[in-house]
């Protein structure tokens, strides 16, 4: 439900891995067959050679260095920012805020807590519930909400959408709207050290 | 978008892997190189020392590799470069299940863990065969279900009603991937269960 771009991850991931296997079977190539590492020393000679030819052209007045080397710099800072911009699209798009409404009177916000504190007491009386978590994400259209029920081990997944069918109804009926929800039921240590509840 | 468009996009989005850590660990290696090489270049600019190995250096070793190396050394960084190159692609490529399950319904999305399936069925299994906890196990996979039953020596399981029983069960909570039910009664009892 976070904002993280997983077709951006998986086309890198790709691209990474398609260049990453060309490398390795250029480099096998290479190591077995001894005209093909000839080669390979014979061209990068030359692309070198020609590469320096090159950099002696385009020399900074008064430098040792050419404008290329100083190009091949602000690439590689360019590189750096691409990266860094790569992991901060990783998750994030939490928000506090459920609901934000504009009128004549002024903008109305409905906090997430208000939500979150509302389904907590609501499933305080439900066994089948060890512990709940609620939180917002912005999503493309408003928020969305998702809950996250630990439950009682041997607990019905039918009686607990059930139940948390009616909740949301409720919710719904709160904030007069319907916002998107996601309902996570989970396992955990809590439900595997708990009791199971005897009379289901 | 629609509701129902919104719905099952959610409920896609958490039973797959976003191949954040990967891409993570791929972003932060590339980034510790880049920083490097910008290390270097601005050392060689400003006609310092080199920390490893200068930019040109490091071309001109680039550029004779293939026969400046030994063969086998050759083979064997190509043969762990297409390993990884394999690993990052397979990553790409395959869905990256998580181990959870859609349940439909109109209004939300509704993703539950395998582990709270599989001990709600081992629980409707063993009621129905009136056994102990410990007597049945259920483990629910991608596509089916597998439930393994010990019964107490003397007292016959029947494992087409139990498979009644936990196929009904399975039905009742509307999942989206239908699962298949397989129950395995253990061909030897045990005493004192």
């Amino acid at each position: 439900m976070n904002s993280t771009r997983r077709g951006l991850n998986r086309a890198l991931l790709a691209v990474l891995g398609l260049i990453l296997i060309g490398a390795g079977i250029l480099a096998v190539q290479a190591g077995s067959s001894r005209e093909l590492a000839q080669g390979w020393t014979r061209t990068g000679t030359d692309l070198w050679a020609r590469i320096q030819d090159q950099l002696a052209a385009a020399r900074i007045p008064g430098q040792d260095t050419s404008w290329w080397t100083l190009a091949a710099a602000g690439l590689l800072v360019v590189a750096a920012i691409l990266l860094v911009c790569w992991i901060a699209a990783q998750g994030g798009g939490r928000t506090n805020q459920l609901a934000t409404r504009e009128d004549a009177a002024g903008t109305t916000t409905v906090a997430t807590d208000v939500a979150g504190q509302a389904i907590k007491a609501a499933l305080a009386g439900n066994k089948q519930v060890l512990a709940s978590t609620v939180q917002a994400w912005q999503l493309k259209a408003g928020s969305g909400l998702r809950i996250t029920i630990q439950a009682r081990a041997g607990a019905s997944p039918r009686d607990l959408v059930a139940a948390l069918d009616e909740l949301i109804r409720g919710l719904d009926a709160l904030l007069g709207e319907e916002i998107p929800v996601l309902i996570r039921i989970k396992a955990g240590t809590r439900s595997r050290f708990a009791r199971t509840e005897r009379v289901a | 978008m629609n509701q129902n468009t919104v719905i099952r996009r959610m409920g896609r989005r958490e039973t797959h892997s976003s191949r954040s850590a990967p891409s993570t660990v791929t972003a932060l290696l590339l980034f510790a190189a880049v920083l490097w090489l910008l290390l270097e270049t601005a050392l060689s600019f400003t006609g310092n020392p080199p920390l490893l190995l200068a930019p040109a250096e490091l071309i001109q070793h680039a550029a004779v590799l293939g026969t400046a190396t030994l063969p086998e050394a050759l083979l064997a960084a190509g043969a762990a470069s297409a390993l990884l190159g394999i690993l990052a692609l397979g990553a790409a490529i395959m869905p990256g299940h998580k181990p959870r399950h859609v349940i439909e319904n109109p209004r939300s999305a509704v993703v539950v863990e395998r582990g709270v399936l599989a001990s709600a069925i081992a629980r409707t299994a063993r009621t129905t065969s009136r056994l102990a906890p410990e007597q049945v196990t259920a483990s629910v996979g991608h596509k089916g279900v597998e439930v393994r039953i010990h019964p107490t020596s003397g007292m016959a399981v029947d494992p087409v009603a139990v498979r009644e029983a936990v196929e009904s069960d399975v039905a009742g909570y509307s999942l989206a991937r239908h699962l298949k039910v397989n129950v395995a009664v253990a061909p030897h009892a045990a005493v004192g269960l």
